[in-house]
């Protein structure tokens, strides 16, 4: 009798697998569906914290800039860095340009590299006559939610410069 | 004969391997390429620069709402006038804290509450001027533009191009201009 039973739970030994790939498939399936097919990305990190909108406006593949509280990108390059600034008003710490980077409002840097951006997509949309892909100047804004006003005006003042006047901030979809 | 069939059964079990293997593959690679943050845009262009066209003189002149933020609050303005406060002759919409300490004291509601009555009045109206002060902090720019754009306390019908009617938050002025204000 014993030999028996012994035998039998011999041969039965293989692991048994299906309530594994039951979780398995569930957490795939999941996966699946929050996989994330848009088109710009954020990596959100102590110096890019982006503020909460109740904007419902999905966003379209345009220039990025992301502005954080160290340091300026362009679709993910790194132009330069900022300093830091006594507020006049408000006496705290805050983020600026320094003021040699800048001639008046413009940002040198910025505007160099946002200028061959835009010659880019014009000679881009001229060779390849699409219209999907005509210059219209759109700019994506990524800033961080302590920024002071000064600082993105400065910003968007030199994206106005060159050439880059539709902007679109960006926010995480949520309040409201 | 029967017999025979059930044995070849029991000895032939699916294997599952590969595709666990599979699996724990994807699994890994699809927890990194999901995002778990839904974002969003808010429109904004820049005030004209350039000369006006002159072709297109409307009839009513635009109203040119102007929503200035400053550290003691919103003040409203047009082209010919500054709506006052009812209290005191500060802000229109002062901060519940006077000098603005942080996001939570600028009065979002009664800004959204006047620029309701507003709207009513001027239905045809769609563009805001946002105006900040130099040291106004980005979220507050942020959330002023949602408490321009629509009021959540007050649902309207819409019809969207299939005609189905939702209810939605009434719109109030979806278009936001940032104009560059004092230095």
């Amino acid at each position: 009798m014993a030999k028996k039973s012994i035998r039998r739970n011999g041969g039965n030994e293989g692991l048994n697998i299906t309530s594994m790939m039951d979780i398995m498939t569930i957490i795939l399936i999941f996966l699946l569906k929050s996989y994330s097919t848009e088109d710009i990305s954020v990596t959100p990190s102590a110096d890019l914290v982006v503020p909460i909108s109740s904007a419902e406006k999905a966003p379209k593949l345009a220039v990025q800039v992301v502005v954080s509280k160290s340091q300026i990108l362009v679709d993910g390059v790194a132009v330069m860095s900022l300093g830091t600034a006594t507020d006049p008003v408000t006496g705290a710490e805050v983020p600026s340009i320094p003021a040699d980077e800048k001639q008046g409002q413009m940002i040198q840097k910025l505007y160099e590299k946002l200028l061959t951006k835009a010659e880019t997509a014009k000679t881009q949309a001229q060779r390849t006559q699409r219209e999907d892909l005509e210059f219209k100047g759109e700019i994506l804004l990524q800033c961080d939610s302590t920024l002071p006003f000064s600082l993105i005006r400065e910003v968007m003042y030199t994206a106005g410069q060159a050439q880059f006047s539709n902007f679109r901030f960006v926010v995480i979809k949520g309040g409201g | 004969m029967a017999i025979k069939k059930k044995r070849a059964a029991d000895s032939q079990e699916l294997d599952l391997i590969p595709i666990m293997n599979m699996v724990t593959i994807l699994i890994p690679f699809l927890l990194m390429a999901s995002s778990f943050v839904n974002l969003a845009v808010i429109d904004s262009t820049l005030p004209a620069i350039g000369a006006p066209t002159e072709a297109d003189e409307p009839d009513t002149p635009p109203l040119n709402l102007k929503v200035l933020v400053t550290s003691e609050g919103f003040t409203i303005a047009t082209d010919v006038a500054v709506l006052p406060s009812a209290a005191s002759d500060g802000p229109t919409v002062p901060c519940r804290q006077s000098g603005c300490p942080g996001i939570e004291s600028y009065d979002f509601e009664a800004l959204t509450a006047l620029l309701s009555t507003i709207k009513d009045e001027y239905s045809h109206e769609e563009n805001v001027i946002l105006v900040p002060e130099s040291h106004i902090r980005y979220d507050i720019i942020i959330m002023t533009m949602d408490a321009t754009r629509e009021d959540p306390s007050q649902k309207v019908q819409y019809t969207d191009d299939q005609s189905q009617t939702s209810m939605r938050s009434k719109e109030l002025f979806p278009y936001v201009v940032i104009a560059g204000g004092g230095q």
